[in-house]
Parts: structure tokens; sequence; C-alpha cells
């Protein structure tokens, strides 16, 4: 069963990068390929496209094919999906900062980190994430005149 | 003017107590720079330009140098402790420095770097002091098909960075090259890959690509666990804090091979130190006794790295100088900065100005001093960092990387490629891909394609120039040695293994 | 009688005050925003600091002017900036050249010149063309003439498609019949060491740049792209006195945001008006080696549409693809 796994995740993989290596190449057509001058924009890639089809072929045909005795180190699916909740939190903080501006969407974020990610006391999680923004707030505009993203707040 | 003389005399600037300051402020404020991610030299210089024109310009070169070399020394430090590369030539630091530290050797990890920084810095200023003229105009000689041969040197180390899977390695490599490749293409001024975007034109960032998946990834990757307890083990007592005797005599040829490699490859205008970094990280690697180790957190990892970005400082300085050819962003500020003090940057600029010249040669010895000086110490204060629990580190590991990449551009788009990143350094680790060769095709991508057309274009399309010239010539062979070393050496044990076998 | 020429002259005195009260019209009342497309350092941000500090040395603005550096897109990242800033009467920018030449090229490019409210134009920039020291050609037709001699084989370092070089490149083959190739590089750096390492044999060089060089004795020049003779090279012919009908103007100047009020246009034309008349321009313009190419925003506009219609044709002509 794990085994299996393994060998699947190299197989996706394997087609998205064969895919991409298609994408790269019908790009690389749309392109000169080698002008009066030398080589043109499509030169590169064409060439790095290719490479990236015949390899990733590699790749899958080689999971295809691997020997289902060996032991290799499995996948484990289980806890991505925490890590894709992390990300997704990342993302709406990064989606928000026009509107709310980083100092509040970062004292949001970290309460998420402490008190979701990490199960820690309500009270714990407000204290870091105060702690944590205060620290930014001194350290990048005040002392440093790094300006953080602004919100329509101003802030 | 003779060496010694000159350099007497530019100690006796140097040591003024007016320019001691100056040095100070400037490596105090380089190393606070390269510590934070995507805050740089070239932006600090730049912002401190206005206040320069209140001192002589000896004292604001000394300073801004300080800045320029300081930076480099501050860069290891995130780099080492989370994974986060402070400057773009300290990711290669990330390798070996960050499992390091996850061994619990993250003050031997910073130790190392500083002194494998102040070795290689005090080489650099002696080879600016003793080769320059010669060696800029060895420099000259080298043109586009000299940098592909050298790119493609670069590229070799794909297959020692390889660990397990050379084709994923080589996956991972191509990924990174087309990266490297969006944007405006510099010859027919077509677009490319971009989308649509304006934004895109100029191709993604370096540094956003680093943090995103170095940091990001790395940090991402340990959520999955809810494991409580410190992210990294902290060592006790002074004497894990610092390199132990064994790891300082392991690093021997490091610190030389770091030294000359940063330096040779800093003095070709437009080479830059992230490329010095991995081609000395991989040279190290290839004569190892160990290669294998590498990655896991070998001393000599962290070493060669450190010290190649930082004699690189010196390198880049030579053009400059010698001949007022900028090799890279910050020198091209620097050469802006003499413009404005009213010297005139080119080749008879240490002629007419030799007491600058010297003052900042001697400051530069001085510099590396106070560098070592100020560094050794902080070590305990940083490791202190690792104790912070991991719902504190992480957050801040966000912050720094969103605040750092935002300081670049001011653009929201690239937070957005932060993240997008972020989640491609995720999933990298959780299908085995290795980081460092997509990291490696991002870096040279760019150089490898612009060298190989002009040099095609010099030579109309004869692809024997680049191996007619002598010197890429030699540099190509020297890649295709390092392609196939391993399989000597795999060759070489078995063959052994036979003679065991049959006795 | 003599009571009613008073009145008279004080109706005179009284309208004129008046008038001028009218033409005081705007007057900034916080700092300027200046927007550069340059990092700390690069061209278009040194000129603007200088600008700034200009301004405050001859007391002709009540306020500060504020450096902003917008870079990307080779200018592109400033035009959307400044188009964005619609009616904002606080906000300047710089442009150059390429302001002109990339929305032609680019699909992305959301902006042109025109979308935007042009002020004045400030300066000409020259630049010389400029050949290693031991190379055989004594002038520029010696250059073109090998050029005709053995086509594409003679080489030119440059940067860009699209750069002023390029532009020279093209308008200079057009008009002789003779063909060489450019070498593109992407720092200025590089191309000199190009040159002095013996790679490429020619190359369009800034004065600033080629008077280090020519005084250590390692280039030569050979033709000035200028209207008139620079002050440091009266022995160079200019590209019309070397028989060379071919115009380049480089040029900087000043613009700002859509939809300003025509009483801030007429501002802002007066105070850079009023700067280029001061020693401390007329030092910086020697210093710099620029020529003075004042043109308030009537016939600013109209250059840009004549410049933009001739650069037009060079790239198309030069197989440039030209989206607008």
């Amino acid at each position: 069963m794990e085994d299996k796994s393994f060998k699947a995740a190299d197989l996706w993989s394997g087609l998205a990068l064969a895919a991409l290596g298609v994408f790269i190449i019908m790009e690389a057509r749309q392109w000169e390929f080698m002008g009066p001058d030398g080589p043109g924009a499509g030169f590169f890639p064409l060439g790095y496209g290719i490479a990236m089809v015949a390899l990733s072929a590699a790749l899958v045909i080689a999971s295809v094919l691997r020997n289902p005795s060996r032991t290799d180190s499995a996948v484990n699916w289980r806890e991505t999906g925490r890590v894709f909740a992390m990300w997704m939190a990342l993302v709406v903080a990064v989606a928000t900062l026009k509107v709310s501006g980083f100092v509040i969407n970062f004292a949001v974020l970290t309460f998420f980190i402490v008190a979701v990610m990490y199960r820690r006391p309500p009270l714990r999680a407000a204290i870091v994430a105060a702690a944590c923004t205060a620290g930014f707030y001194l350290v990048f505009p005040l002392a440093l005149g790094v300006s953080l993203p602004a919100g329509m707040l101003g802030f | 003017m003779d060496i010694i003389s000159g350099l007497l005399q530019g100690f006796a600037v140097a040591l003024q107590p007016l320019n001691l300051f100056w040095c100070f402020v400037g490596v105090l404020l380089g190393t606070v720079v390269g510590i934070l991610p995507g805050l740089g030299p070239p932006a600090t210089i730049a912002m401190l330009l206005p206040l320069t024109f209140q001192m002589s310009p000896t004292s604001a070169i000394i300073m801004l140098a300080g800045i320029y070399y300081g930076a480099k020394y501050g860069g290891s430090t995130t780099s080492i402790l989370l994974n986060v590369p402070g400057e773009s030539a300290s990711v290669v630091t990330c390798f070996d420095g960050y499992q390091m530290a996850r061994k619990g050797r993250a003050g031997a990890a910073l130790g190392i770097a500083a002194i494998a920084s102040f070795i290689a810095g005090t080489v650099g200023v002696l080879g600016l002091m003793l080769i320059a003229p010669p060696l800029a105009k060895f420099a000259l000689s080298f043109s586009s098909p000299e940098y592909f041969a050298l790119m493609c040197l670069g590229l070799a180390m794909v297959v020692l960075l390889a660990g397990k899977s050379l084709v994923k390695a080589l996956l991972a490599m191509l990924v990174g090259l087309w990266i490297a490749g969006m944007g405006i293409d510099l010859f027919s001024s077509t677009s490319r890959f971009t989308f649509g975007h304006m934004e895109m034109l100029d191709g993604v960032d370096f540094v956003v690509v680093a943090i995103g998946v170095f940091a990001l990834g790395e940090v991402l990757g340990n959520m999955e666990s809810r494991e409580e307890g410190q992210m990294l083990p902290v060592p006790k007592g002074l004497r894990n804090l610092l390199p132990n005797v064994e790891e300082l005599k392991a690093c021997r040829f490091a610190f030389v091979n770091g030294s000359v490699i940063g330096f040779l490859i800093g003095v070709l205008p437009g080479a830059g130190s992230t490329i010095a970094s991995f081609i000395s990280y991989g040279v190290e690697k290839a004569v190892s006794k160990h290669p294998e180790k590498f990655g896991t957190g070998v001393p000599e990892g962290v070493a060669a790295p450190e010290g190649a970005n930082n004699s690189e400082t010196g390198g880049a300085l030579v053009p400059l100088l010698t001949l007022g050819i900028p090799g890279s962003g910050t020198t091209a500020i620097l050469l802006a900065a003499f413009v404005l003090w009213g010297l005139k940057p080119g080749p008879l600029m240490i002629q007419d100005n030799p007491t600058l010249f010297w003052g900042l040669v001697a400051s530069m010895y001085v510099g590396n001093v106070m560098l070592l000086i100020l560094n050794l110490p902080l070590i305990p204060l940083f490791a202190q960092i690792l104790k912070l629990p991991v719902y504190v580190l992480y957050p801040i590991i966000f912050g720094i990387s969103i605040v750092g990449v935002y300081s670049v551009s001011g653009s929201l788009f690239d937070v957005w490629m932060l993240a997008a990143f972020g989640l491609l350094g995720y999933l990298m680790r959780k299908l085995d891909y290795p980081a460092a060769p997509l990291i490696l095709g991002l870096v040279l991508g760019d150089g490898m394609e612009r060298a190989l057309r002009q040099s095609l274009m010099m030579s109309q399309g004869d692809l024997s120039i680049l191996v007619s010239r002598p010197i890429s010539a030699v540099m190509l062979s020297l890649a295709v040695l390092i392609l196939i070393a391993p399989l000597f050496r795999k060759a070489n044990a078995w063959r052994i293994r036979m003679i065991d076998e049959q006795a | 009688m003599r009571t009613r020429i008073a009145l008279m002259l004080m109706a005179g005195c009284a309208a004129a005050g008046a008038s001028a009260v009218f033409a005081q019209g705007f007057q900034p009342s916080r700092p300027i925003e200046f927007v550069v497309h340059t990092g700390p350092g690069g061209g278009a941000d040194v000129q603007a600091r200088f600008i700034a500090a200009a301004m405050e040395k001859e007391n002709l603005l009540p306020v500060r002017m504020q450096v902003n550096n917008k870079t990307g897109g080779g200018g592109l990242t400033a035009m959307a900036y400044l188009a964005e800033k619609k009616g904002e009467t606080h906000v300047v920018a710089a442009f150059t050249g390429i302001w002109f030449t990339n929305p032609l090229m680019r699909a992305e490019a959301r902006f042109t010149m025109k979308d935007l409210t042009p002020i004045v134009r400030l300066v000409l920039e020259p630049a010389m063309v400029a050949v290693k020291n031991d190379a055989p050609y004594k002038t520029l037709k010696d250059f073109i003439d090998a050029a005709k001699q053995s086509p594409g084989q003679l080489k030119q370092s440059g940067g860009s498609i699209g750069s002023r070089d390029w532009i020279v490149r093209q308008l200079l083959m057009k008009n002789t019949g003779a063909n060489w190739a450019f070498i593109s590089f992407p720092g200025g750096g590089e191309r000199i060491a190009a040159l002095l390492g013996g790679h490429v044999n020619m190359m369009v060089i800034e004065p600033q740049e080629a008077g280090e060089h020519i005084r250590a004795g390692n280039l030569r020049v050979v033709a000035q792209i200028s209207e008139q003779r620079l002050p440091p090279f009266p022995n160079v012919p200019t590209l019309k006195e070397a028989g060379f009908d071919v115009h380049v103007p480089q040029v900087r100047g000043i613009i700002a945001p859509p939809g300003i009020p025509r009483e801030v246009i007429a501002y802002w034309e007066g105070v850079f008006a009023k700067l280029v008349q001061t020693a401390t321009w007329k030092k910086y313009l020697e210093d710099n080696l620029f020529a003075d190419g004042f043109q308030r925003s009537a016939e600013l506009n109209k250059f840009i549409d004549e410049y933009s219609e001739t650069t037009r044709g060079i790239l198309k002509e030069g197989g440039i693809k030209v989206v607008r």
C-alpha cells in the first residue's frame, strides 16, 4: 500500500512536469528559434522544454516499472491537510493585505497559528500575537524605516 | 606607488578615530541589513548617500564598503538559524548551515561562517591590494564564451547536489531555468511567459523564490505534526556554542577554496556572489572524502560558500577601482557615489586618488577584524532565538518573509508569488525533489542563455567559438570532469571491491 | 483731469494686482512626490535628487520634493503608478527615452505618455561613438566602410533592442547601407568591458564614461551624437559634420498624472522654466555634458507625437513587433 502511494506521487508529478514541458514547447514555438543575428527567444525554452518532457517521461516510466519489493519511504498524506489549512490562512492574509493592512493581518495570522494550528489556549495566543505584531511594528517602520504593507486604514 | 608605503599610508588614514568610527557604523549597519531578508546593501547604500555629502569621500567610501562586506557576514545568520536566506548569496549556506543547526550545532555553524568570512574577506583585500591591475586585465579577456563555460561549470554542480535521484534534480533545475527565463528577452525584446502581467516583465525576483521555497517550504513542512518543543535543539555550554577543533580542521581546505574562488569570480563583471558560493560549494563537495554527507550538515559545506561570498566583495571592487566598471548592483551604486562626490571613476582613479584607495584597502582589513569581534560573541545571543517555541518562531518567519519580499519592490504581486513558491517548496519536500538545483537553475539560467546567445552572435552561429578559446575550453573540460568524477569514484570503489573479493 | 489719470492708473494697478493674484492660483501645500523609474543610483534617480536639491537651494518651491523609486518593466510600473494617481496635483515624474519606446513594444503596457500629462522637456543627452585605441578606425566613416566590406562581421556592444544605441545603429545602417552585428549586454560595465577586451569593435558610450578611458589611453572617440560639439571634445566631429544626417535625441523631462487642471500645468512649467535659468542648473548641464532642450508642454506634446512616430517606424524597419 505505502509503496503504491510513493509510485503514484512520482507518476503524477512526472505527468505534471511533462505537461509543463509541453506548454513550454508550445509557447517557445511562437517565438523565433534562430534569427539572422543568432539564436532567438525561442531557442533556450525549446531546449529545456524538450529536456523537461524527456526527463519527466523517464520519471513516469521508472515509477511505473519500479520493483514493488524495494523499501521506499512512503508519502504520508494524512497530515498534509494541516499544511493546506495553514497555507489557505496565509493566502487569505495576503489577499486581504490591501484591505486590512499588515499589522492586523499578521496579528490574526499569528493568533491562528498559535490557537488553531498548535492548540494553545486563546489567551496565550492573543499575547503572542500582540507581542509579535508590536515587535514587527517597532522594528520595521519605526526603527528601520521599512514600510509595512498598509491597508485601507492607513497602517 | 609602492605597496608597502601605500599600505602604511592607508593604515594611517584608516586608523584615524573618525574613520574608525565610520568603519564601525558601516559594518554594523551591514550586518543588520544582511540579517534581514530582502533589504540589501544596494538599497541601504543609496539611502545613505545624501548623508555622505557631509563627509570626506575617503570616510564615506570606508563606511559604504563596510556595509557591503558587512552584509555578507549577517546574511548567514538567518540562513543557519531559520533557513531564511538573508541575502541571495546566503542561499547556499542554508543547505548545510541549517542542517547543522538541526543537529544542535547552530553555534558552531555560525562560528564557522564568521571565521570563514574573516579569512576570505582578508584574502579578498590582499588580492585587491596585490594583484588588482593585472587581474583586471585578465578579466577583460573574459568574454561571453568564457561566461558560458563558467555557467556550465556551475550547472555541472547539479550533479553534485543531486542526492538520491538525478532525474528529479535535473527536472528541478529545468524548472529553475524556466523561471529564470520569464520576462523580457534582452536580445529580441519579446516577452516570455509573462501571462500578460506587467509585473512579470522583469521576471521573478530571486529573493522571492529563495525565501518561498526554503523558508516557507520548511515551515509548512514542519507544521505537519503538532509536536511541541523547540524547533531546534539548543546546545548547552559555551564549548558547544563554538566550533570544535575537528570541525575547524575539516574546514581547512574550504577556507582556501572559498577565498580563492570567491575572489576570482568576483573580479568578473556580472558574475555575482551567488554563483561564487555555488561553485565553491560544488568544488568542496567534489574534492571531499565524504561527498554524500554534504547537505546533511557538514562544516565545510558552510565554510566554502560563506568564504566565497565574502571574498567576492574584494574581487568585485577590482574592476570598479581599476577600470571604473561596476560588476554588480552594489558596485554600480558605489560608482554613482564616486561620481556624485566628484571623483572620476576609471582606469586612472587609483593614480589620482592614492589616499582614498589605500585608505579603503586598509579599512577593509580593519573592518574584517571588527566584524569577527562583533559576530563571535553575538553567537550565543543568536542561538537563544532557537529557544523560542515553534508557534512563536513560525509566525515570525512568515512575517519576516513577507516584509522582506515587500521591501524589495513594494509590490503585493511579489507577496503573492512568495505564497505560491512557499506551496511549491512544500510540495517539493513532500515529493522528494531537491530544492538546491531549482535555485541553481534560477541563478544561472539567465546568465547562461545570455552568454550562449552573445557568443553565437559574436561568432555568427559558429559553435566552435566555445572550445577554440583557451579559457572557455579549459572550463568546459572542468565541467565535464566534475560530471564524470562521481563515476570514477564508483568505478574505483567497485574495482577495490572486486580485488577484495578475489583476495 | 489729473484725478481721472490717477484713477485710471490706480485701476490699472488694481487690475494688474488682481491678475497677479489670479495667476498665483495653484501653490503646493504638502511635499511633492517625485516618481522615478530607476532604482537608487540610476540615471533618472540621480537627476531627480539633483532637481529636488536645486529647487531647495534656489527657493523655487514652498515645499520639499521627495523621490519615490517605482522600478520595474522598464518604466512601465512608474507609468502605471502615475496613471492611477489621476488628478493628483502633488505628484510629478521624470521621464526618459524608454517611456516612449517601451509602450510601443510591450503588449503588457497599459498606458503610454499620451495618457499622462507632459510638463516640460529638460535636457538632451549626447553620446559618443567609441572604438578601442588600437583599432584601425580613425573616423566613423572608416568604421562604416569596413562594415560595408565585411557585412555582419563587425560588432557593436549596446543595451537592449529599442535603446538609443540600437536606434543609432538602425539609423546609421539605413543611412549608409552598411551592416554590422549588435550584441546586447545588460549592464554598462559589461559593454565597456567587451569593447576594452577587444570582443566588439564599437560602442555608443556616455561622454562621462568616455572621458576617463580616453584620458587613460584605452579608447578613442570617432564621432559625437550631438547637435553641437561638446566642450571637452573640440576635435571630434558630430554625426552631421561627419556626413551622416542622423538625429537621435535622447531626452529627459518632467511628466505628471492625467487629469490635472490647466493652472497646475502652468505652475509647473513656470517653476521649471525658472530652474533652467539658474546658475546651479547651468553648472549641472556643464558637469554632466547635457544639452539644454527646454520645451514647454505644448511643444513637448508635439515632440512626443513626432518622436513616437519616428521610433515606431524605426522599430518596424528593424523587424521588431510594434503593438500600438
